[in-house]
Parts: structure tokens; C-alpha cells; sequence
């Protein structure tokens, strides 16, 4: 009795012992991908940037067709994707450069997809511009900043950043108007930026909540009779 | 007992360093349009502003000159680290 005791215990001890170090070798794991994915991810935040070439197509009417119907299949094929992904259907592990936390829900590539498509779609690009920037650039370095400065410098040099992203897209609107659509841009980044939601990724919140404070200052401006809107900032080829 | 353990260590061992040389093989796909795309959109916009902007003398081509030049720098900014990094990773593998 005492020995099965002893032995039941031991293989219990040894089993956990395993386990953890099992725990250990895959964290260890995880975490080697995470770090060489650092830069892989920063750049294809970046590399979103150049999805502004969709207001250098020309306007033709087939043109325009494509330029609902292409975004919104990419997008849905990505979804589909992502679909398959959180199912089971596709291995987590093909997929460089997810996060942890990506496991069970959708990716962020999904979230900033959804984002452009929507800004793409519903919002003139005097708005869509300055939000696809912020989410391209002000993002990774956020989070560049935040390793060597801190969080509050981090954010400090975000909310500057995006402040001249907005600077430069509506340069040609009036000072008073320039000043308030600039503040209330960059507020909204860095709200988007910081309050992180469990199930709704910083991607899709970077370039929604700026887009929606403008579109609403934009309505709200155009109902007292005043347009604010800058003559567009791309001009079809 | 010992021995099943040790062979199942190795196999999971060499299922993880599989599983490292494909993702390291879809970023180095990944690599070249990331770098690229960025770049020749950029020239595009420029020589865009440079056309119709600086030598048709309009200023509504002013737009495309700063979209260029920030798409140029803030992307150059980011491939350079990038590139190291895919390079140690290279030395690594």
C-alpha cells in the first residue's frame, strides 16, 4: 500500500515536472517566433501605407466597379481564411507573426483589412487618408517608442505624429479648421491606440475612431451650412 | 521507457524546427513585396506630382509630393531593421 502510494506520487511529481518543462520549451518557442516576427510585423504595417494607390486609379466606370468588388473579395477571403484558422482547419503555426492572444480570434491583419475596406467605402478620402496613415505608421512606432521611452513618452510622440499626419492631409483646409480636425484626429488615434478590447484589435480602432470624430464634425459642420472638407488630396491618373 | 521519451522529445524537436524553417521560408517570400510594393508606389506618386504637379505648374499636385516622400521615408525607416533582422535570422538557421 505505502509503496503504490509511493510510487502513484512520484509518477505524479515526475509527470508534472514534464509537463512544465514541456510548458517551458514551448513558451520558449513562442516567444523565439514573437521576436523575429517583431520586424516582420512592423513592416507590413508600413507596407499597408501603400494601399493609397487605390485613389490613383482612374475613374472609369469599370474601374470604379473594381474598386468596390476587389476590396470587398480580398477582405472576404480573409475572412474566410481566418474562419478556417480559428475552426482548426488551418495550423496556427503556418501563419508567421500572430500573437498569442491571436489563437482563438481573429488576427489583426483581418481588423485592419476590415478598416481600410470600410474607410475605403464609406469615407471620402480626405478622412481615409490621415486614418490609413496613423494606422500604418503611428502604430509601429508607438510601439517602437514604447520599448525605449516608456508608455506616456510613447503615446506623447504618437498623439505628434499623428498630429502631422492630419497636418499634411488637410493642409489646405482654413487654420481654425485645420486645428480642430488635427486635435480631434490625433485624440482619436491614441484613444483607438490605447484602449485595448478583448475581441475588437487596436488595427480596426486606430483608423475607425478618427475616421468617425471627423465624419461626425464633418456632418455636423456641413447641417450649419459649412463645408470643411480640403479639395482631395489624390488625384485619379 | 526512457527511450520512448527521448525519441518523442526528438520528433517534437524536429517538428518545431520544421515548423520554424517554413515561417522563416513565408517571410522571406513575404520579404521582397513588403520592401517593394511600398517603394514603387511612392515613385508613383512623385513622378505623378513631378509630371503634372512640377512641370504642368499646379498646385493640386502638392498632396501627392508629401504622401510620396512619407511613404518613402517612413517605409525606408522600417525596412532597414527589418532586413538585419531577416539576416540574423538567416545566420541562425
Amino acid at each position: 500500500m505505502f509503496f503504490s502510494e509511493m510510487t502513484a506520487r512520484d509518477t505524479l511529481k515526475r509527470t508534472k515536472q514534464k509537463m512544465t518543462e514541456y510548458q517551458i520549451g514551448i513558451l520558449e518557442q513562442l516567444n523565439a517566433i514573437e521576436v523575429d516576427a517583431h520586424w516582420f510585423r512592423r513592416v507590413f504595417h508600413t507596407f499597408a501605407a501603400s494601399f493609397l494607390f487605390y485613389y490613383l486609379l482612374p475613374d472609369e466606370k469599370w474601374i470604379n466597379l473594381g474598386k468596390i468588388v476587389l476590396p470587398i473579395i480580398i477582405v472576404a477571403c480573409m475572412a474566410v481564411v481566418e474562419y478556417q484558422r480559428i475552426r482548426g482547419g488551418l495550423d496556427h503555426h503556418r501563419f508567421f507573426g500572430l500573437r498569442n492572444y491571436e489563437k482563438k480570434r481573429p488576427a489583426s491583419y483581418l481588423y485592419f483589412g476590415i478598416g481600410v475596406l470600410v474607410l475605403f467605402l464609406l469615407f471620402p478620402q480626405q478622412i481615409a487618408i490621415p486614418c490609413i496613415l496613423c494606422a500604418s505608421f503611428t502604430d509601429p512606432i508607438i510601439g517602437e517608442s514604447r520599448y525605449y521611452l516608456g508608455k506616456k513618452r510613447a503615446y506623447l510622440i504618437g498623439f505628434v505624429v499623428s498630429l502631422c499626419f492630419f497636418l499634411v492631409s488637410w493642409y489646405r483646409a482654413d487654420w481654425w479648421i485645420l486645428l480642430l480636425v488635427c486635435l480631434l484626429g490625433a485624440t482619436g488615434v491614441l484613444i483607438g491606440e490605447a484602449k485595448k478590447l478583448r475581441f475588437v484589435d487596436d488595427d480596426l480602432m486606430i483608423q475607425m475612431l478618427p475616421a468617425i470624430l471627423l465624419l461626425l464634425l464633418w456632418q455636423g459642420c456641413v447641417a450649419l451650412g459649412v463645408n470643411i472638407l480640403p479639395p482631395k488630396m489624390i488625384l485619379p491618373l | 521507457m526512457i527511450e520512448k521519451e527521448k525519441m518523442m522529445k526528438t520528433s517534437t524537436n524536429r517538428r518545431n524546427e520544421s515548423a520554424q524553417k517554413l515561417l522563416l521560408r513565408l517571410e522571406l517570400w513575404f520579404a521582397p513585396l513588403l520592401l517593394v510594393v511600398p517603394l514603387i508606389v511612392s515613385l508613383v506618386f512623385l513622378g505623378d506630382w513631378y509630371v503634372k504637379g512640377f512641370i504642368g505648374r499646379s498646385a493640386s499636385y502638392d498632396g501627392e509630393l508629401f504622401l510620396g516622400l512619407l511613404l518613402l521615408i517612413g517605409n525606408l525607416l522600417f525596412d532597414i531593421p527589418f532586413l538585419r533582422s531577416l539576416r540574423m535570422q538567416k545566420k541562425k538557421q
